[in-house]
Parts: structure tokens; C-alpha cells; sequence
């Protein structure tokens, strides 16, 4: 644990050297653009206000492909499950009549079952005819993706609109802000919460981490590992409907066109990040998030463009994922070193 | 006679982090036309001082010196083409082809346009194989031939790649009592055409009947070399172990009990549905070890399998202390058996995970001691208390809890699965090989556990391929081959001749006889 989070540390720290190297090279000031990066991002009232909001989608399906990931299905839907989940507010939203104490809980019920329904239909695949999921969900985000836009177009389609999306949801189910945070980080936060006791005080977190690690240890020893497969799988989806669902609400309050973005990929690459933990999930999602949204304020600031940010956000990627096997190497090579000079004496 | 030193290895140190020293500053010499034996128990880094030889390893210290050169292997490839080559224990050879293609394979002699020149490949294994008098069949496929045969192709496969020094890595330990004499003379064969033969091994009479010289090593340190002639059983396993060892049974005679494991006519089928276990029955009784023994691959597997419900039984009945279990699910069934497996990594445990989360499988259900929270939460403190009763009870050697398994000795890794699975309390036991690759102390240690269930009237079915663990513990010897259960043997009124003889199904036994 204590290695992780020094592995982490040095690796983040080693990429912004590497990304200021790569600026100075290009002739921009690292400590100018660090600066306005930090300003926009952390440093001020509504930047901080908007990195949270935005990390609540990429905690949300980081959190979805690290319990995954840690528990065995390689569950790589979070795009698919984001959009039926979120076409599942918006249906909900544009339908029922109900005040907002009924109608927020039931927007959310709806997120996690769209969600879970999309990652539930992989789970059925894989139980029925051994399909991987790996390959099931990847293909099913493509349909959703065509899916939504159809719906978008034809059925639920705002005539007043020029370009494919619905029309608001009622005002019932719109989550407000409070101080310039969306109150969508609550929900977001309590998830988050949940997650972590389930993985780590919870039986079924502790089956199914045994179960990724060795499932046939896990089964010898009496666990239910195909119904466990399945309720990872429907979790997993819930998780990553809950972040649409999350964003329409708290958002633009109705489905438009390109609505998830690149959120479910990112938070894809943040549960690789993170090892697949949930506590560095949360916080390499924060991380992220605030890189994202400082970027744009340092693209006002300096002349530095945006796109840097992807390439940062790469080089954390790379150089903390390697960091954490060359680490290992380093502690090996001192101990050895070490023992070599005891047996010498 | 004197001989010329072919090997030096000097002052080689090996480190595998962060704190096992595999070899601390081994020098060992071997000398051209001698079978020298290096003995040790498992983990005194016999295996890793060859490994380093052959550059399969990297060592941290010292120099490897070869026909009076420094030299510096560093793939077994560049080895082989020195002259070295090493046998190991598992045999990779490709079940589908033929004994002369494996024995080319990766060294074809070609015509034109790389085109395997067929008949010369043949003819030169012909000639190979008459040369050493090796008694095998080019033409026949691997898939076909016994063990023994296997490890002669592996042999003949270095011979073709003309080398002068043969390490072997437990050469018996996957052969019968009656196929060890024939291997024996083919290596004295070998070394009287100038051929240098190192063999590792930890059975104590075949090294004083085979070789010339042998090394002792304990706890990667050499301990001595000694000509074998002026070496007895007794100081050989003083050397290896440190102090006097034992080699009489504890074993109190005891009269078994109540009927508590019943197989009747279990049959299973692989999934090409051949049948890989044939209408095998056998019963326990409180109070009795019964020992299966077999070549390895003789339905063995098969039968862990249907015992433990991994895979379907086309028929038969289980039984556990008059309980069905012939349809009950895993789950079920753990709580009346206790299961350790031959695979600590595979079955028996996650590496990855810590100590503690290996300790609570399985109890993690079957006690509600370790829910909280109406059986959503698992019961962290309580998982620590426990691992601690086994750390304490099983005397493992651990520095936490919440260590990796990974870290543990294989010894402790053992004790830590065989804690969880004792503590289970469960009437029958089930236990697969549990001494594999441990070190003798070890295995004391899992013999007394055994023989201690034993007198607390508990009935273990103990599955080995090691014919000194049956007789050594059992009460009784199965024997399994090719899927039949072939006798059933009071372990006082048989000998390692007869279970062998029925380990290799009657037949082969009279030809190994006569082959040799």
C-alpha cells in the first residue's frame, strides 16, 4: 500500500518534469502554464467547482472498470452502459410527473438499471453461448452509441433544436448547485463511499477480488463464482449508468448529441492507472479531471494548446504504470545488493 | 583414479529478492567422466547453482569455469552448443510427433531450400539411438511411450546435440522402482564413454549406488564433496539435514473406525470423452490415512476432481459420513471435506493476495463468526485473529498478516493452507500430494499433521507420487493405473516392489525388468 502511493507520487511527478521538458522544449515557460493550469483547475472557486463536477463522471466509470477489472470480467463498456443509463434519465425525465423527492430517486433507479441492463446483456451472452465479455461489451458500445442517436433523431427529437437532442427533462429532476458544485458530486461521493466498502469490508467484495486473482481458488473454496460473475457485471454497468444519468441531471438536463464524450475511456484509463484500486481510482480521477479542466484555462492564459493536457495525461498513464514494475525492480536490486554485502562479512 | 576438472564454479552467489540467499558463495568442481551427485533437500539450491550453470539464471557473484576457460552462458541455447545440456524434471517434448522428430526438433539437418532432409534426420537418430543401446523406437509417437521412454528421448534430444556433460534434475523422481535400475545403467554407460553426468537428487540410496563423487549442499551452501565409496545413507542425511534424521515409521498401529468416505464405481470421461477413470471405488474409515499411489496422469486427477465436484461424473456415488454428495454443489461439499491440493499457486491459494485473505477462504461462508452486518460484511478483525491462531498453531513462520502469500517459504505456504483446511474440522480429508516441493523438515512436519488426524479418528485420503510418503504414513495403498484402481494393499504385508509392479500395470514391469 505505502508503495503504491510512493510509486504514484514519483510517477506523477516524473511526468509533469517530462511535460515540462517537452514545453521548454517548444519554447513555453513551464512554470507560467503549470501555474495557469493549477489556477483554472484548483485554485480558484468556480475552477474548483468545475473540476469536481467533471470528475463525477470519470470517478463514476473509473470506479465501474477498476471493481471490474479487480474482480475478473473485463467489462470495457463504460461508454455503452453511460448511454443507457443516461437515456434512461432522460426517458424517465421526459415522461413522469412527480416532485423532485420521488422523481430524483427514480431518475437514478433508472440510470443504474439502464446500466446494468446493457452490461447485464453481456453477462447473459457469456452465461449462454461463452462469448467474451471483453469483445460483447466493445461491440455493444457501438449499438448503444447508434442506439441513442437514433432515438435522439426520430422518436424523442426537439423539433425546436437543430441538431439531435430531446427535449429538457422535467425540472423535477434536475439536480441543483449548491455554492457552483453540482449536487450530482453527492451522489458521486456516496457511490464512491459504497464501492469502497463493498471491496473492502464486504464479503462479496472480498469473493470477488479472490475471484480475479485465482477463480479457481475461489471456487475450490466454495465460491459462487458464475452468479458472482454476474453480479460484478451488473454492478459494474449500474456504476457507469449512474454517471449519464448523472451528467443529464445535473448537466445540460437533456440527451444531447455526443453526450458521454470521452469520459467512459478516460475513466478506462484511470482504473488502469490506479491498479484497480477504489480509493486510487477516486483520487487519480481528481487528478485527471483537473488536468482536463485546467487545460482550458491554460489555453486562455499561455499559447500552450489543450492538447498537451492529452499528451500529460499519457505520459502519467505510462510512466506510472511502469513505474510501479521498474519500482518493484529497484527495491529487488538493493535488497540483493544489501544480502550480497551481509554474506560478504 | 585422477580425472581433469571439466567444471569450476567458484564462489557463486545467487539472490532472489528481497531476501532469500538461493546460493551464497557455492564453489563446486566436476571432473570430465565422473557421475557426480548433488544432493540437498529442496530449497538448498541444487537446482538453482545448474539453472546458473546453464543460463537459465543469472548470478549475482562468482565465475563459471568450463574446460579450463572463463565462460559465460547466458541462454541454454549457447550451453548446449559448449557441450552442457540439462534434463528437466518436466519433459517438454511434443506428445504428437515422433521419437526422432522431437529428438531433431530445433535442429534439423536440411537440404536445399531448408527442406527437412528426412531420411538423414532418421538415420542419425537410428544411429544415436544404437549407439547408447537406448532400446527405443524412432518411429513411434511420444504421445505413446511411458515416462521412462520420455526421459530417454529427452536424453537422446542433448546426445544428438553432441554434448559431453549431462545435467540431470531429479531423473527418478518420476519413474517407478522397477524403471530406476535401467536408467542407472544407461548413465554408467554414458560416463564410460567419457560422458560427465551431474545428478541432482535428494534419495539418498540411489545416490551411493550410482554415482562416483557427491556434493552436499544445505541452505545454498556447499556442505562437502566426498568420493561415494566412503559415504553411508546415514551421514549423507546428517550432511543434508543438519542432524540425525529418522527413517522408521512413526506409525502406532490403531484399529479404523466407522465407515466415513465411500466412492462406489466412479467414471469420468475427459472432454474428448475418453474415459479417464474407470469404476473406482474406495472407502476410508475414521482413523485411516489411505494412500493413493500411480504414475502421475493415471486418473489421479480425475479422481480429485470428482471428489471435490470440479468436474462432472458421467456415474457413480459419493458419500461422506452417510451423506450423499454424488449431485451437492462445491460449497456443500467443503463442509464436510477438507482439500489440499498439489498446486499451492493454482488451487490451493492467490498468490497475490495477502496471507490473512488466503487463511479465511471457505470459512469465510461456512463460520458465521467472520459476517458482519447480516452476512454482507466480512469480519476483518476476526480474519486477523485467526490467521494469527494458525500462524501460532501451524507454526508459520510470517512477519504480518496482511503480507503477500507470495512472500511466504514454500514450507509456510503450505502450513498456512494446511491450517485453513485442518481448522475446517471436517470428518474426511483430501490431500494431493501435500508434501510437493517442500523440504524434508517440511515434510516431517506434514507426516506427524497426518499421522495426528489420524489418532483424532479424522479419515484422509493422501494421493502421493512419492512411494517412501505412502509407506512412511498410509494404512493403506491404492493403486491407480490408467484409470482402474488395479490393488488395494495393507501397506504392512506389501513392499515398494509390489505397488510398483502395479503402478506400471503388471505388463511394463516384467519388460523394464528385462530391458535392463
Amino acid at each position: 500500500m505505502r508503495k503504491q502511493v510512493l510509486s504514484g507520487l514519483l510517477g506523477v511527478l516524473a511526468a509533469f518534469v517530462i511535460g515540462a521538458l517537452v514545453l521548454l522544449f517548444q519554447g513555453f515557460n513551464p512554470v507560467t502554464t503549470y501555474g495557469a493550469l493549477l489556477q483554472y483547475s484548483l485554485f480558484s472557486a468556480s475552477g474548483f467547482a468545475a473540476t469536481v463536477t467533471r470528475a463525477v463522471p470519470l470517478i463514476l466509470t473509473g470506479l465501474s472498470a477498476s471493481i471490474a477489472f479487480a474482480s475478473g470480467p473485463v467489462n470495457l463498456g463504460q461508454p455503452g452502459q453511460l448511454i443507457m443509463g443516461a437515456l434512461g434519465v432522460a426517458l424517465v425525465g421526459l415522461f413522469v410527473r412527480l416532485p423532485p423527492v420521488f422523481l430524483i430517486p427514480l431518475c437514478i433507479l433508472a440510470s443504474l438499471l439502464g446500466g446494468a441492463l446493457w452490461s447485464g446483456l453481456a453477462a447473459l451472452l457469456k452465461r449462454a453461448f461463452a462469448m467474451d465479455e471483453f469483445i460483447v461489451t466493445l461491440m455493444l458500445n457501438f449499438i448503444a452509441d447508434y442506439f441513442a442517436l437514433w432515438v435522439i433523431t426520430y422518436p424523442l427529437f426537439d423539433p425546436s433544436a437543430l441538431s439531435p437532442m430531446t427535449r429538457r427533462i422535467s425540472t423535477a429532476a434536475w439536480l441543483p448547485d449548491l455554492g457552483g458544485v453540482n449536487t450530482s458530486v453527492l451522489f458521486m461521493v456516496f457511490a464512491a463511499v459504497v464501492c469502497w466498502l463493498i471491496m473492502s469490508r464486504g464479503r462479496s467484495g472480498y469473493e470477488w477480488r479472490m475471484t480475479g486473482q485465482n477463480s479457481l481458488f475461489a471456487r475450490i473454496g466454495g465460491c459462487k463464482v458464475d452468479a458472482n460473475y454476474v453480479r460484478v457485471m451488473l454492478v459494474t454497468g449500474a456504476l457507469a449508468g449512474l454517471a449519464g444519468g448523472l451528467m443529464v441531471m445535473g448537466g445540460p438536463h437533456r440527451f444531447v448529441k455526443g453526450l458521454g464524450a470521452n469520459y467512459a475511456w478516460d475513466g478506462i484509463m484511470i482504473a488502469v492507472v490506479a491498479g484497480s484500486g477504489v480509493s486510487g481510482t477516486f483520487l487519480y480521477g481528481l487528478l485527471f479531471s483537473a488536468l482536463q479542466q485546467g487545460a482550458i484555462g491554460m489555453e486562455l492564459v499561455t499559447a500552450v494548446p489543450s492538447e498537451f493536457i492529452d499528451v500529460l495525461q499519457a505520459v502519467i498513464v505510462l510512466v506510472v504504470v511502469a513505474g510501479r514494475v521498474s519500482l518493484n525492480m529497484v527495491f529487488d536490486w538493493l535488497a540483493t545488493r544489501q544480502k550480497l554485502k551481509e554474506s560478504a562479512e | 583414479m585422477a580425472r581433469d576438472v571439466l567444471i569450476d564454479l567458484r564462489h557463486i552467489t545467487k539472490v532472489f529478492p528481497p531476501d532469500t540467499v538461493a546460493l551464497s558463495d557455492v564453489s563446486v568442481s566436476f571432473e570430465s567422466g565422473e557421475i557426480h551427485a548433488l544432493v540437498g533437500e529442496n530449497g538448498a539450491g541444487k537446482s538453482t547453482l545448474m539453472k546458473v550453470l546453464y543460463g537459465l539464471e543469472r548470478r549475482d557473484a562468482g565465475d563459471i569455469f568450463f574446460r579450463g576457460a572463463k565462460v559465460e552462458f547466458r541462454t541454454p541455447r549457447e550451453a548446449i552448443s559448449a557441450g552442457i545440456g540439462m534434463v528437466h524434471q518436466e519433459m517438454l517434448l511434443i506428445p504428437e510427433y515422433t521419437v526422432w522428430q522431437n529428438i531433431v526438433l530445433g535442429a534439423e539437418p536440411v537440404r536445399a531450400f531448408g527442406a527437412i532432409d528426412v531420411h538423414r534426420a532418421r538415420e542419425a537418430v537410428r544411429q544415436k539411438i544404437e549407439e547408447f543401446q537406448f532400446n527405443l523406437e524412432p518411429d513411434t509417437l511420444v504421445g505413446d511411450i511411458s515416462v521412462a521412454a520420455r526421459q530417454k528421448v529427452e536424453i537422446l534430444k542433448l546426445l544428438y546435440r553432441n554434448v559431453s556433460v549431462l545435467v540431470l534434475d531429479e531423473p527418478t523422481a518420476v519413474l517407478t522402482p522397477q524403471e530406476i535400475p535401467q536408467l542407472f545403467s544407461e548413465l554408467e554407460r554414458l560416463r564410460d564413454k567419457g560422458h560427465t553426468i551431474i545428478f541432482i537428487s535428494h534419495r539418498l540410496d540411489e545416490v551411493l549406488t550410482l554415482s562416483d563423487r557427491v556434493t552436499v549442499m544445505r541452505r545454498g551452501k556447499v556442505v562437502g564433496t566426498s568420493a561415494a565409496s566412503d559415504l553411508t545413507k546415514e551421514d549423507l542425511a546428517r550432511q543434508m539435514v543438519g542432524r540425525e534424521v529418522l527413517f522408521t515409521s512413526q506409525r502406532q498401529p490403531q484399529e479404523p473406525g466407522e465407515m466415513v468416505f465411500r466412492a462406489q464405481g466412479l467414471n469420468c470421461s475427459d472432454t474428448e470423452h475418453r474415459a479417464r477413470l474407470h469404476d473406482a471405488t474406495i472407502d476410508v474409515r475414521a482413523g485411516e490415512i489411505v494412500g493413493v499411489a500411480g504414475v502421475e496422469g493415471n486418473g489421479q486427477f480425475e479422481l480429485v476432481n470428482a471428489i471435490m465436484g470440479l468436474a462432472p461424473m458421467t456415474s457413480g456415488a459419493l458419500e461422506v459420513n452417510g451423506k450423499d454428495i454424488t449431485r451437492a454443489d462445491i460449497l456443500a461439499r467443503r463442509a464436510l471435506i477438507s482439500f489440499v491440493s498439489q498446486d499451492r499457486g493454482k488451487m490451493g491459494a492467490s498468490i497475490n493476495a495477502s496471507i490473512l485473505e488466503d487463511a479465511v477462504m471457505t470459512h469465510h461462508i461456512l463460520d458465521p463468526g467472520f459476517s458482519t452486518w447480516r452476512g454482507l460484511g466480512l469480519n476483518y478483525r476476526r480474519a486477523v485473529v485467526f490467521t494469527e491462531q494458525i500462524r501460532t498453531q501451524f507454526s508459520v513462520s510470517m512477519s504480518g498478516v496482511r503480507d503477500p502469500f507470495r512472500s511466504l517459504s514454500g514450507g509456510n505456504q503450505q502450513k498456512v493452507i494446511l491450517g485453513r483446511e485442518l481448522l475446517l474440522e471436517t470428518p474426511f480429508v483430501l490431500m494431493d500430494q501435500p508434501t510437493r516441493g517442500l523440504d524434508v523438515g517440511s515434510i516431517e512436519y506434514v507426516h506427524q499433521l497426518l499421522l495426528d488426524l489420524r489418532s483424532k479418528n479424522r479419515a484422509v485420503l493422501l494421493i502421493s507420487a512419492d512411494l517412501d510418503e505412502l509407506f512412511t504414513v498410509a494404512d493403506r495403498i491404492v493403486v491407480m493405473c490408467q484409470g482402474d484402481i488395479v490393488a488395494d494393499l495393507a501397506t504392512d504385508t506389501t513392499s515398494r516392489e509390489e505397488v510398483g509392479y502395479y503402478m506400471l500395470g503388471g505388463k511394463e514391469a516384467e519388460h523394464a525388468e528385462t530391458g535392463s
